[in-house]
């Protein structure tokens, strides 16, 4: 982080800086800056408007304005998350260069994160439009669809009694979600077997 | 003796990262320039939630999201763009179509940060790379009256305007959350007021605005197929921000 120097008029105390200095405390302070200058910068943020609001060290700012300084050095503060500065960017990259260092398992425990958002998290900016288009198209093909049915109770024995059956003849199926929309299929096709509809279905769809 | 021209402030010798950045977006002379700089690129969606739920003013990132991208300047990201599934049979927008031909914008939310005209460079990007890598034939979005928006991004984009969707009511169960229809689905196994009737669960419908529509097509020979008829685009009436 970048030292900045600026005028004082462009500084602002934080208006909700609860710190109050005891007078005695304040002139030793302002004896401290006058024999050493300031030893640590103060730390502040930019606001709308462009100036300042000091986030640590509103003392000196009041010594230094006693004193009539003009200018002061200060950090411009990085880290507030509602002024929109905390960066997934840039943390990608710092969680990048220490994943390099430090084992995964150290950082989870340590973050607020997954194993799985860690590495997501991590991978911001590293990936290229185009191929991750193509590989997300190549997955649509392999994704598996889902339907809804509604029924009374009654109705859901009677279905479930079918597929139950239908699944204990796929050839080495358990019983799971793939192999009862298998077994469904066989049931389908029975269905329009039965009512000669299957091969004029085949030829419509192939 | 200090270079303060690098960073272009006048009293100072160095200024963060995100400064400069406003300089350049907009204070600078040529923000065609600063638009070079953008670049697309996948984010993870978990990423583009954090992202969303923080800058967008909805502060929501819908389930069914599929797809996320976010611009990046330099190092960092600044925005972010998700597409999911979105309404259930807003593919019946256009003739012949199936769930799967279509995907709808569902958030898009750039920083302030960003030089003028990035929403449109942005979707531009993703609108092409769409186009290009994927076998989508159209997308949709809805932008919301109630926030004062008009689709402005939308119409700079040239998607079609188709009026304004016919508002869904959300549920509410009479524990005073207001449950959107799907959810409602996938948390009770139905959305029918008349099963919670039943049930002797009372349903009070909480009414949505009504939001403009906009349709993309990524394939041009699906064009004649839209269902619905194109309307002029919406005019802003008071100065608003977002899309």
């Amino acid at each position: 982080m970048k030292v900045v120097e600026l005028p004082l008029d462009r500084l602002q105390e934080a208006p909700w800086n609860s710190n109050l200095m005891p007078e005695d405390m304040l002139a030793r302070l302002k004896e401290s800056i006058k024999s050493y200058g300031i030893v640590e910068n103060l730390v502040a943020r930019k606001l709308e408007d462009s100036s300042y609001e000091v986030l640590s060290g509103n003392q000196r700012l009041k010594v230094l304005r006693e004193m009539r300084f003009a200018h002061a050095r200060l950090l411009a503060q990085a880290l507030n998350h509602i002024q929109g500065e905390d960066d997934l960017g840039l943390r990608a990259e710092l969680l990048r260069k220490v994943l390099e260092t430090v084992p995964e398992a150290e950082v989870v425990a340590i973050l607020p994160e997954s194993t799985d958002s860690l590495k997501a998290l991590a991978s911001i900016g590293q990936g290229d439009i185009a191929q991750h288009l193509q590989a997300w198209q190549q997955a649509q093909a392999a994704r598996l669809h889902h339907m809804q049915f509604q029924f009374t109770g009654e109705e859901l024995a009677l279905v479930e009694e079918a597929v139950a059956r239908a699944v204990k003849e796929l050839k080495g199926k358990a019983d799971n979600p793939n192999a009862r929309g298998r077994a469904l299929v066989v049931i389908c096709e029975s269905y329009l077997n039965s009512k000669r509809l299957y091969a004029a279905y085949r030829r419509r769809t192939s | 003796m200090r270079d303060s021209r690098r960073v272009g402030v006048a009293c100072a010798a160095s200024v963060m990262v995100s400064t400069a950045l406003d300089q350049r977006a907009r204070r600078g002379s040529n923000p065609t320039a600063a638009l070079h700089d953008l670049k697309v690129t996948p984010v993870p969606i978990i990423a583009a939630k954090r992202i969303i739920e923080r800058g967008h003013y909805l502060h929501s990132l819908p389930g069914g999201t599929c797809l996320a991208f976010g611009p990046f300047v330099g190092r960092r990201l600044l925005g972010a763009v998700t597409f999911g599934v979105g309404p259930t049979l807003a593919h019946q927008l256009v003739e012949g179509a199936e769930p799967d031909d279509c995907l709808t914008l569902t958030r898009l939310w750039l920083s302030d940060g960003l030089p003028r005209n990035s929403e449109s460079r942005v979707l531009g990007v993703i609108l092409r790379s769409l186009r290009r890598y994927t076998d989508l034939k159209f997308l949709i979005s809805y932008s919301d009256p109630a926030a004062g928006h008009v689709g402005t991004v939308y119409q700079a984009s040239g998607w079609l305007y188709t009026g304004l969707s016919s508002a869904m009511p959300l549920y509410d169960l009479g524990d005073g959350v207001a449950r959107h229809p799907r959810s409602l689905g996938h948390s009770f196994g139905s959305r029918s007021v008349q099963h919670f009737k039943r049930h002797g669960v009372e349903v009070n419908l909480v009414p949505q605005a009504a939001k403009h529509r906009y349709v993309y097509f990524l394939d041009p020979s699906w064009c004649s197929r839209l269902a619905v008829s194109v309307l002029p685009y919406p005019k802003r009436e008071a100065k608003d921000e977002g899309c």
